[in-house]
């Protein structure tokens, strides 16, 4: 139990002796009264001498019990417990009732002649008294324990989880919501008893543990910051609470201070309702810095036509505009960096960048709630290499991390290609689809008969055999095997040019035609009630990427496939990595992909050279008949795959690991890295396995890669902060229930909020008020009794 | 004290007209409004009666037997009248007065003397005999207009002092009433309930016709004394400290329960019993007892 003013205590015991003193010491000397009658008092003498000793110890406890109650209510007790508070004022009412009962007792028995008003008043008390108190111990058998009991001055042990996901940035009054909640940690630490120990976990994904002391603690909260790659509070509530098993006190305590966006309480698991439900004793705090509603501009997630352009191509890059909060008047700006060679660099302990852009503007009236798209298109000549942009608001908002969006496009020479195809084979389908967008085209195709094959593959980031027949020689297939194994692409479509009769041609059944074609060559299937069809079943494959979005909408069964290869794969190739991309209806592989070195054959088992009239034998397809929209699509996208056009992925979200493909012989063995995070000091970055690699893309930005290879090589990729992560939108109160448990924690939105309820859970009960009832109840008994004995 | 002090002109106004009737009425004249049972001094021929067996022959009339030959027995009515005495206690407890005003022992003497008065005034002789352990002072029945006088000096030289012993005084004033009397006791009776009582028996036993004045201090009755007392008994020096809050009520209980209980008792053995207290006025106190004592004769 605790003591607002334990003084007052030593006072009201002082004050106690005053009735006792009074009672022993400084009793009326009587009245020496001559009484010839003493014979009948004499009777009555004992009887009386008893009725008179009573009241007065009646009176002299009554009293007692007063100075004793105001003394304590002045006091301000409180306990550490609800539950152990709930049992105290249990008792105290039993006490009460007891006084009540006494004082009645005393009335009925200690007076000849009752006063009728007493002992009424007396009679209601005692009624009351018994009908709270079984009220009050019904309750307090149905009650769960919830709290631990003991001193509220004990040492605790306390989880403080800060929210510092992106979403805390948002400002209000020149704060943010981070601010705000390191100032609730900061005080937090300040109210905990001395010795007590705590953990300050923010949402990074990092092992929690428990500061050396509280001064560690404020220290931990001084440095928290925004963090673009934060885990949901649930995962690390989870964390926290396997730590807090491992705690020195007894009294364990839980405070995750945020802005109760519904991103930062995304769960999926109910393990954390599960454990908090398994430990009642935890008290767990949920406090609010964020705000019932919003005003905020943002720009959506940017959509960019393509990663890498070659001269003259267009960029074209999609997003949008939303608003929450009242109508305003909105610039949103695309800005494109001019390349500058000297740049970035760090000078003064300040990172230098690009400043001059290619610049476009757009202003749009925005209404509350409402989202515009807009789009950017930029199609000036670009060098080679690489180039950052944004797209950004124009002017200060509440919550800027969503008022910009980054982006890095490369800039390439055309990627040289080799289609090769068999006798009577027409390559037009291919070509077509490779230089559908004329001199901006990712492809150059150099076509050739396959019996014509340059000597020197080297300078083709890909070659492609339409339809081989029986003329492709163990040589071809060999040379063939060393250009993939350079890290090369290499697509195959096999038709009836691999036939003899029914079956494969033993040019196709040789060691080194199995191991590209990712297996051995089987037999024709046919099926020639066209009820056969291209039938994708998962599109994780990148050569579906465009079909993603329109994934059942694609007519694949107006595609018959008549005839096509079966493949059995051969152990004896286990160890090189394949697996099948597509298949028919039948479940028969139609694609089939192997990887050889660092390089990728894709092997079709079905050509695309089939026309709807084929000289002196049937089509194995109609793939390329009518609309042939979902074929020309997938040739392209194997097309792009094979010359590893998505090699370097430029473009990325928090946390996802950049990779560069490095060739040594264009490009620099070392870099250094300049991230973001403006007064980093720029890292080595080196090559390894042909490629740079870069994992710490926490924040959002430009990541600036400079080399050297006799002059300046500038490379880099962008980050941004995945989708829904600068989503404001606020929890539900169920749900957020369904993470804790609905009566498993406390809200609070400010200070004295969060003492109150603190003050419930962790001191339990304050008495002052219940004193304060006892304390008239018992100066109404005591001046009625009072009133009635020396009437 | 002067005489005067106990007889006061309005009281004796009052009394004066009225007669104190003995219980039982007695053969003989009617002298006044007492009888005598007794023949005696100065009696008168009331008339003859035939003499029946049983009739004393010396009351047979000779001379009517000469002249009728029959046996005739004279009647005769005596003119004595009855003796009154006074018996008035003496002891400590009698003195006392809480008002400081009118003593018990000065009530009764106010009650005596009108008494005596009205007896004197009725030719009634009347004396006086007071009591504590024992029996202190007497002085014996007169009807002479002095009587008073004498009676009242005798009073008004006495000092309530001593211890009460109601069954030994009693007794002796039993033993020297030779002819049957109205004793007319004036006490607080603060002694032994069953030893009074028994006084009181064998006194009515002895035939006379007994007035219990029985007189308390308003005090003694009311009990106005409020919180701590202590109490002294002025006869044993007893003491007693309560809280006198506290008890009130049970006093007055107890007290009544006394009176209620003399009351029966006297009522069953034929004593007259006239609780009275000094808050009431003592003339008022006799003229009522007086006039109820008269509807019962």
């Amino acid at each position: 139990m605790v003591w607002a003013n334990a003084a007052v205590l030593g006072l009201g015991g002082a004050l106690l002796t005053l009735p006792i003193i009074l009672h022993f010491l400084m009793q009326p000397k009587p009245k020496i009264l001559e009484f010839p009658a003493l014979r009948f008092i004499q009777k009555r003498q004992f009887v009386n001498r008893s009725r008179a000793r009573l009241k007065h110890i009646v009176l002299l406890l009554l009293r007692c019990l007063l100075i004793l109650l105001m003394a304590a209510a002045m006091a301000g007790p409180s306990v550490a417990s609800r539950d152990y508070g709930q049992w105290v004022i249990f008792a105290a009412i039993c006490v009460s009732l007891l006084v009540v009962a006494l004082a009645l007792a005393t009335v009925l028995l200690a007076s000849e002649k009752r006063n009728g008003l007493l002992v009424g008043v007396l009679s209601a008390l005692l009624i009351g008294h018994v009908g709270y108190a079984a009220w009050a111990g019904i309750q307090l058998m149905n009650a769960e324990s919830t709290q631990l009991l003991g001193d509220s001055a004990a040492p605790v042990t306390a989880l403080i989880l800060v929210d510092t996901s992106c979403r805390m940035g948002y400002q209000r009054e020149n704060k943010t919501n981070l601010d705000r909640a390191k100032e609730i940690g900061r005080w937090l630490i300040e109210q905990f008893p001395a010795d007590s120990e705590a953990c300050v976990l923010s949402t990074r994904d990092d092992p929690p543990i428990f500061s050396v002391d509280l001064g560690a603690a404020r220290n931990r909260i001084d440095n928290l910051e925004v963090e673009f790659d934060s885990v949901s509070i649930p995962k690390r509530m989870a964390d926290g609470l396997k730590l807090l098993d491992e705690a020195l006190h007894e009294r364990r305590e839980i405070y995750v201070v945020s802005d109760l966006s519904a991103k930062s309480w995304e769960s999926n698991d109910s393990s954390l309702l599960n454990e908090l439900a398994a430990k009642p004793e935890y008290s767990a705090f949920v406090i609010d810095v964020g705000q019932q509603s919003t005003t905020n501009t943002a720009i959506l997630p940017l959509e960019i036509n393509r990663d890498s352009l070659v001269p003259g191509g267009e960029l074209e890059i999609r997003t949008g505009v939303a608003r929450s909060g009242s109508a305003v008047q909105r610039s949103v700006r695309f800005r494109l960096e001019r390349p500058d060679s000297s740049r970035p660099v760090l000078r003064d302990q300040k990172l230098l960048v690009p400043d001059k852009f290619h610049e476009r503007l757009k202003t749009y009236e925005m209404k509350e709630g409402a989202s515009e798209s807009l789009t950017f298109k930029f199609s000036q000549p670009l060098e080679f290499g690489t180039h950052h942009g944004t797209v950004e608001i124009v002017g200060d908002d509440s919550f800027e991390h969503d008022n910009k969006r980054f982006f890095t496009i490369e800039v390439r020479k055309p990627r040289q290609v080799l289609i090769l195809h068999g006798r009577d084979v027409t390559p037009d389908n291919l070509s077509e689809a490779m230089l559908d967008e004329g001199e901006s085209s990712l492809f150059v195709p150099t076509i050739a008969q396959q019996s014509n094959m340059p000597s020197n593959l080297e300078k083709f980031d890909a070659v492609f055999l339409l339809d081989p027949d029986a003329g492709i020689s163990n040589t071809t297939w060999t040379a063939l095997k060393k250009y993939v194994e350079t890290g090369r692409g290499l697509g195959i479509f096999l038709g009836a040019g691999a036939a003899t009769g029914s079956s494969p041609h033993p040019s196709f059944q040789s060691d080194a035609a199995q191991i590209l074609l990712t297996g051995q060559l089987k037999r024709q299937w046919r099926r020639p009630d066209s009820d056969l069809f291209l039938s994708p079943s998962n599109l994780v494959h990148p050569v579906f990427a465009p079909f993603r979005e329109t994934e059942t909408a694609v007519p694949w069964n107006q595609f018959p496939v008549f005839m096509h290869w079966s493949i059995e794969s051969d152990d004896r190739w286990d160890t090189l990595p394949t697996q099948t991309v597509l298949r028919f209806g039948n479940g028969k592989p139609a694609i089939m992909e192997r990887q050889i070195g660092d390089g990728r054959i894709l092997v079709m088992t079905t050509p695309i050279t089939e026309s709807a009239q084929m000289q002196g034998r049937e089509p194995w397809n109609a793939l390329f008949t009518g609309l042939h929209w979902p074929a020309w699509l997938l040739v392209r996208q194997m097309s792009e795959y094979l010359v590893q056009s998505h090699a370097n992925r430029v473009n990325l979200k928090i946390g996802d690991i950049a990779r560069l493909k490095n060739d040594i012989r264009n490009y620099p063995v070392d870099y250094r890295m300049f991230t973001p995070r403006t007064t980093q000091t720029p890292a080595k970055v080196g090559s390894v396995d042909g490629a740079v690699k870069y994992r710490f893309t926490s924040s959002p930005g430009h990541y600036r890669l400079k080399g050297n290879l006799n002059e300046p090589v500038l490379r880099g990729f962008s980050v941004n902060i995945p989708d829904g992560q600068t989503d404001l939108t606020r929890i539900d109160p169920a749900d957020m229930d369904a993470v804790f448990g609905a009566d498993r924690y406390q809200l609070a939105t400010d200070k004295n909020q969060i003492q109150r309820q603190q003050g419930t859970t962790r001191r339990g009960q304050e008495f002052y008020p219940v004193l304060v009832l006892m304390v008239l109840v018992v100066l109404a008994v005591e001046y009625l009794m009072s009133n009635r004995f020396y009437s | 004290m002067a005489v005067e002090k106990y007889l006061k002109p309005e009281v004796v106004n009052q009394i004066k007209r009225l007669d104190l009737r003995a219980q039982f009425v007695v053969k003989g004249f009617l002298h006044g409004l007492h009888s005598s049972p007794f023949h005696g001094f100065s009696v008168e021929f009331s008339e003859h009666r035939k003499y029946v067996a049983g009739d004393d022959p010396k009351d047979i009339d000779w001379q009517v037997y000469a002249k009728t030959d029959k046996y005739y027995v004279k009647k005769f009515e005596a003119e004595t009248n009855i003796s009154g005495y006074l018996v008035m206690d003496l002891s400590r407890s009698m003195g006392y007065t809480y008002r400081q005003e009118l003593s018990k022992f000065d009530y009764a003497i106010c009650l005596a003397a009108s008494l005596a008065y009205l007896m004197i005034s009725q030719q009634d002789p009347v004396g006086l005999i007071t009591f504590n352990e024992k029996i202190r002072a007497s002085l014996p029945p007169r009807s002479k207009r002095t009587q008073l006088g004498n009676l009242l000096t005798l009073l008004s030289k006495l000092k309530p002092e001593g211890q009460t012993d109601f069954l030994q005084s009693v007794n002796q004033i039993a033993a020297m009433l030779k002819t049957r009397s109205l004793v007319m006791i004036f006490s607080d009776l603060l002694c032994d309930d069953e030893a009074t009582m028994n006084a009181l028996y064998r006194l009515r036993h002895g035939g006379h016709d007994v007035i219990l004045f029985h007189i308390l201090d308003e005090a003694e009755v009311d009990f106005p004394f409020r919180g701590a007392c202590r109490l002294t008994d002025p006869e044993t020096g007893d003491e007693v400290k309560i809280d006198a809050d506290g008890f009130r009520n049970e006093y007055i209980e107890e007290v009544k329960k006394f009176r209620k209980k003399l009351a029966l008792e006297c009522s069953n053995s034929g004593i007259d019993y006239v609780p009275i207290d000094t808050s009431m006025q003592f003339d008022k106190a006799l003229i009522e007892y007086l006039h109820s004592r008269r509807a019962r004769f």
